[in-house]
């Protein structure tokens, strides 16, 4: 049998200036927005489950690092963001990094009428498979703009620039437009 | 959300940006889970409730609803059946039950083995042969003491994020190779240890998680 690191302490009860009680219903209002973001994000729905989990176990476990007039609803995704990456590093899963050295591509794209149509009357598999080809880090920022995240917190919650944010969601967009119309 | 760079040379693609997010913001949205959201609310709105006067009472019962956060070492005699058999397996799973929904799932409760370990001495006739003390992956909760088969049994309680594991471990096992198995959803993994132990982990958490602990526990 192997001896281990010295185990860290629990943290079952939640401290901090605000009552904990309170915080933890206004993080559980979240649940949803959390869990749709991360199933979108992990291969199956129990992997999505154990980052919502983690997220709330980290959060909940360590308030104190939430300062007053912080935005409670960024900063649990920041830390959904962290989830995922440590499971995937668990996993050993290769996370692609965004390239953001490629420029933003030309605007020469045509999109008549009929190609707007089929956009109109998107199938749900049809977009799940376009947003599969992203890299997790374009699909992270495109699912928080999706959202409802605007530039500057997508940038806090991803820490990058926001004229990074800027430019990912532009590639991401770039990409599933491609996608949609089946370019390659 | 972001308005979608307007491209005033090219409207479609502006158009097009406008759709896709259109069916972005409908297709991200997921409801959570009914069970996910029943184990939050249990780990985390009770429990953070629980304070003050009110936590000397509701804690245990929190505890209990949130062990779905815990994984139990259990330790026993050898059972006068075969630990390998249906019942066995069955009664495993049990005792991973009652000690995850019991509203005082631990007697003793402390993350130093070196606390835990000696409090079963003097309440079982043996020294139960677990040695791992925990870490940041499986971290120790505590221990108590749980019945196998009629024997006394030495239970010990790791977290593992918001699962449990059960490993039982039986004196004067027969020899037996090494196998999984699922039973009532929860996976099993039972294999013979030296000195005549035989080990069983139960839990709802995944294969790799299990497996992970097992090798820990070797």
């Amino acid at each position: 049998m192997m001896l281990s690191r010295k185990p860290r302490p629990l943290a079952v009860v939640a401290d901090g200036a605000e009552p904990a009680g309170s915080l933890a219903e206004q993080a559980l209002a979240y649940v949803d927005e959390l869990y749709g973001l991360a199933r979108h994000l992990c291969a199956t729905p129990s992997d999505a489950e154990d980052i919502v989990q983690e997220t709330y176990a980290r959060a909940l476990g360590g308030v104190a690092r939430l300062t007053p007039g912080s935005n409670l609803r960024a900063w649990l995704f920041r830390i959904l963001r962290n989830c995922f990456i440590d499971q995937a590093r668990r996993k050993k899963i290769l996370l692609e990094i965004a390239d953001d050295g490629v420029g933003e591509r030309a605007g020469s794209e045509v999109w008549d009428t009929a190609a707007l149509d089929q956009l109109r009357y998107l199938a749900a598999a049809d977009l799940e498979r376009a947003l599969a080809t992203l890299p997790h880090e374009l699909r992270f920022i495109v699912l928080l703009d999706a959202q409802g995240f605007h530039e500057a917190e997508i940038a806090e919650i991803a820490r990058c620039a926001p004229g990074t944010v800027k430019s990912r969601l532009s590639r991401a967009r770039a990409r599933l437009r491609d996608v949609l119309r089946g370019e390659p | 959300m972001t308005e979608p760079r307007t491209d005033e040379t090219n409207p479609g693609v502006a158009e097009a940006d406008r759709l896709i997010a259109e069916a972005l913001a409908d297709h991200v949205r997921l409801p959570a889970p009914q069970r996910l959201r029943d184990q939050l609310a249990a780990r985390h709105v009770v429990v953070s409730r629980a304070r003050g006067p009110w936590r000397s009472w509701i804690a245990p019962f929190a505890l209990g609803a949130a062990a779905a956060a815990a994984v139990a070492v259990i330790v026993v005699r050898p059972p006068a059946a075969d630990p390998g058999d249906t019942a066995g397996l069955d009664e495993a799973v049990g005792d991973h039950l009652r000690i995850v929904s019991a509203p005082r799932p631990l007697d003793v409760e402390s993350n130093d083995m070196h606390n835990v370990k000696p409090w079963f001495t003097g309440r079982l006739d043996f020294v139960p042969p677990v040695s791992f003390v925990g870490d940041d992956e499986f971290v120790l909760r505590g221990g108590a003491l749980a019945v196998f088969q009629g024997h006394k049994a030495a239970a010990f309680v790791y977290q593992r994020r918001l699962h449990t594991i059960t490993l039982l471990v039986h004196a004067d096992a027969a020899a037996r190779p090494r196998d999984e198995t699922t039973s009532r959803g929860f996976h099993v993994i039972r294999w013979a240890a030296s000195g005549g132990f035989g080990l069983a982990l139960v839990s709802d958490i995944g294969w790799d998680d299990l497996r992970q602990l097992e090798d820990r526990l070797r």
